[in-house]
């Protein structure tokens, strides 16, 4: 019995992908690009010619790496791995290309956020204002916070010092809360 | 709690799988798939229309032509989308006007 590629497991269609199936690489695409594109869009945001690239490299990589892809993980986490680490390897580039200043004194903390972040409509605000803080300090917090990275890890991989590091995020967090309070006012200003 | 911990915990609980219904833009998919196809071809043909079709996947009304065709193999595993109006709207514009049966790239557009 013949199955069109819709209806194949993750499994069957890596195997016709192999085959250069035009079909299933389609169905491919279409059943991992959603999953992939979500995560570059939270990684690089706002960022679109970013995401179009790495998109892009992902799967070709993907394809490059599939004979040798064995199924001890899902397919999508393979492919949210390979995205992963393009996206790491932009971080680096990107903070290697900036100069952290040392001797900056720590910004002041302010007022603590005081989010709730039991509603979907706050975590959307998280991602809005995240989107509008500056490229640099943006990429710091989505490495330090949203991938795990430790500040001394991302120290070694730029070539800057942790202190340097530990300096640019505690201004990349005050940034963060500042562009949080001012859109919240703004929302706030739409809700009266 | 500190700067330190909050942030780890809005990272957190920010974090959200996306739904059944994310999708990538179709003109993005498109273009990922021409070039997904040309690196396929770049080490070998593709599987030919013919095995394509009897491994069960319907083909557009241009790729079934060719596949009643009495042509040889060779021809049969040509990339006939390279030449289509459907590939070259669908990796240009947004909501791509083309609604082919079994054609990826309007499938790329649901």
């Amino acid at each position: 019995m013949v199955q069109e590629a819709q209806q194949l497991s993750d499994s069957e269609l890596v195997a016709a992908v192999l085959r250069k199936d035009r079909k299933a690489t389609a169905e491919f695409l279409s059943r991992f690009g959603g999953a992939v594109h979500a995560y570059l869009v939270h990684r690089l945001m706002p960022r679109q010619d970013l995401v179009e690239d790495l998109f892009q490299q992902v799967f070709l990589e993907a394809w490059q790496g599939l004979e040798s892809f064995r199924g001890r993980s899902a397919v999508k986490t393979w492919l949210l791995g390979i995205a992963r680490h393009k996206v790491q390897d932009h971080y680096r580039r990107r903070l290697r290309e900036v100069q952290f200043d040392e001797d900056a004194p720590d910004p002041a903390d302010g007022e603590d956020l005081m989010l709730s972040l039991e509603q979907d409509e706050t975590a959307r605000g998280v991602w809005q204002v995240l989107a509008s803080v500056d490229e640099a300090p943006r990429t710091l917090l989505l490495w330090r916070y949203w991938e795990g990275w430790s500040a001394e890890s991302m120290a070694s991989e730029t070539g800057k010092s942790v202190k340097a590091v530990e300096r640019a995020l505690a201004r990349a967090r005050t940034q963060f809360k500042q562009r949080w309070y001012i859109n919240e006012q703004r929302l706030g200003g739409y809700r009266q | 709690m500190s700067d330190e911990l909050y942030f780890e915990r809005l990272a957190r609980e920010s974090e959200q799988e996306p739904g059944p219904d994310a999708g990538a833009p179709a003109r993005l998919l498109s273009q990922t798939y021409s070039a997904l196809i040309k690196a396929q071809q770049a080490s070998g043909p593709l599987l030919d229309v013919t095995a394509t079709k009897a491994a069960g996947s319907p083909l557009c009304v241009f790729e079934e032509l060719v596949q009643i065709t009495p042509a040889g193999q060779q021809v049969k595993q040509m990339f006939y989308c390279s030449v289509c109006h459907a590939r070259i709207l669908a990796e240009n514009v947004d909501k791509a006007p083309i609604w082919w049966p079994h054609c990826p790239y309007s499938a790329f557009q649901k």
